[in-house]
């Protein structure tokens, strides 16, 4: 019986330190968007990129990460309004454009081909910062029924460059930085200003981050000229 | 030593089960039948159920009429290198959803191997109701084919040599002698099958995106309220918690019912 305890507290410590591998090291939630560009700043955190969104809810059921770097500037305020992170700062700006197959089988030039028959397009899921955006922008320029033409909500502004990028989408809506990281397989069609919606990033240390002093100094290196330069290099706007 | 191994028997059936359980008590805690019913009657649930529905029936409607023929041919005749196409048509069991997502985009996708004969007769697969459908037969079948298979080879040869000796040819056989003696297991193969296509998630959002009314299934929809209403999600969980129960004891139940436990018993026939 004893033995068998000791067996199960072993299994246990074998699972649970498996589990906190990375040790006191920093980590960082970051939107997908930021996959390409943050661990050129720094490449020691452990990152976990995903849809901002998702991001927001796993810290907010617990998840342990020290820093959350967001593709908008609602999720933040939200998590910092219930008082799960510090006050967030903007660090980035980033713009929408329309992500079309090298050989742009649907001759997509404008926002108003989409709505063409025949053209298949995606854009991210509502409550996904990118598809808040691109709901908005479709918006800006009056038609904000063009959503429920698309083929798919996919569920981050990734899935949307890959399936463009596959070519089994004809068009899609993301960020100007993510067709930079599928350069050689997306051409990229901009968008007038005047449907651009204000995207703004923000970033803020978690409350409970296990690891606070680096945590902020990685959003204070992020903030500085450090960071400025990366995103710039990254194609992203800075504040 | 025996007491040990009881004590340990009976503390890992212990671990087992309240593993196994807590997260469907967890489901079934944070939302009461009442919320349930609330949620269920959205129009994200009510889309999901509908789309689920008419996919899972179009498939499995497929399945059935393939791969009852399939398995049985299997089962029941000399097949060459028949432990290969066996292991061919069991693969989806233990591939990862997400590669029969890709493998699905790379056979029937506008670039796939497919891609352009489809585009010539004006076939686009990917983000329709009929990827939804092609996702779950890919995945599903396999559960249904394996179990009537086995259903098939339990049946009595010597009724079978029988039958024959009697005159009946191979239709007759296969209709009067195989089908109604393997029925139980069919049944129990099929449910099974059903079960695991409504389920079905990876190759879904891959090969089939994910559009509110046209191909988001409950599981997507899952994934799509996680982060938007983890109350609607959260009451789809419950529901399919409550089918997948439904189907597994109706499983168990028809596959207890099976007529070939009369043949194995042959004085309790009637």
């Amino acid at each position: 019986m004893r033995r068998v305890g000791g067996l199960v507290v072993a299994l246990a410590a074998v699972i649970t330190g498996g589990c906190s591998a990375g040790g006191d090291g920093l980590t960082v939630f970051g939107a997908a968007s930021l996959a390409e560009v943050l661990p050129t700043l720094d490449g020691s955190p452990a990152y976990q990129f995903a849809a901002s969104d998702t991001l927001a809810v796993q810290i907010r059921e617990g998840a342990r990460a020290d820093v959350f770097a967001a593709a908008n500037e609602r999720l933040p305020d939200e998590l910092f309004a219930a008082g799960v992170v510090a006050r967030p700062r903007v660090f980035a700006t980033n713009r929408l454009v329309i992500l079309v197959p090298t050989a742009n089988p649907g001759r997509v030039r404008a926002i108003a081909d989409l709505g063409r028959p025949g053209v298949r397009f995606v854009v991210a899921a509502e409550g996904v910062p990118v598809g808040d955006y691109t709901r908005e922008a479709f918006a800006r320029v009056g038609q904000p029924t063009l959503v429920e033409r698309a083929a798919s909500f996919e569920n981050d502004a990734r899935s949307v460059v890959a399936k463009v990028a596959l070519g089994e989408a004809d068009a899609g809506i993301a960020y100007a930085t993510d067709a930079r990281a599928a350069a050689d397989t997306v051409s990229l069609v901009e968008m007038p200003a005047r449907a651009q919606p204000e995207i703004r990033y923000a970033v803020a240390v978690v409350t409970a981050a296990r690891n606070g002093d680096a945590a902020r100094a990685f959003v204070r290196r992020l903030l500085g000229p450090d960071g400025r330069a990366a995103l710039t290099a990254g194609g992203f706007g800075v504040p | 030593m025996s007491r040990t191994g009881a004590v340990i028997g009976v503390g890992a059936l212990g671990l087992t089960l309240s593993f196994l359980i807590l997260p469907i008590v967890g489901i079934v805690s944070r939302v009461g039948p009442l919320d349930i019913l609330r949620q269920l009657s959205s129009k994200t649930a009510q889309d999901a159920i509908m789309v689920s529905l008419t996919t899972s029936l179009m498939a499995h409607a497929i399945i059935l009429v393939v791969g009852t023929p399939t398995a049985y041919v299997l089962a029941t005749r000399r097949v060459p290198a028949r432990e290969l196409i066996v292991s061919l048509i069991e693969m989806p069991l233990v591939l990862p959803p997400a590669v029969a997502g890709i493998g699905l985009f790379a056979a029937f996708g506008s670039q796939g191997l497919l891609g352009e004969s489809l585009d010539v007769i004006g076939l686009r697969i990917p983000f329709t109701r009929a990827a939804v459908v092609m996702a779950i037969v890919f995945v599903a079948s396999p559960f249904y084919i394996r179990g009537a298979m086995a259903a098939f080879a339990t049946v009595d040869r010597g009724l079978v040599d029988v039958a024959r000796t009697l005159g009946a040819g191979p239709w007759r056989v296969a209709a009067r002698v195989y089908l109604p003696l393997a029925g139980g297991g069919l049944g129990a193969a099929s449910t099974l099958a059903f079960a695991r296509g409504l389920g079905e998630f990876g190759a879904t959002i891959l090969f089939a995106g994910s559009f509110p009314g046209r191909t988001e299934t409950l599981p997507l929809a899952i994934y799509a309220e996680f982060t938007r209403d983890f109350e609607t999600a959260l009451a789809i969980g419950a529901l399919l918690i409550a089918v997948s129960l439904g189907l597994l004891v109706s499983t168990k139940l028809v596959g207890r019912m099976s007529p070939h436990a009369r043949v194995l018993h042959p004085r309790r026939w009637p």
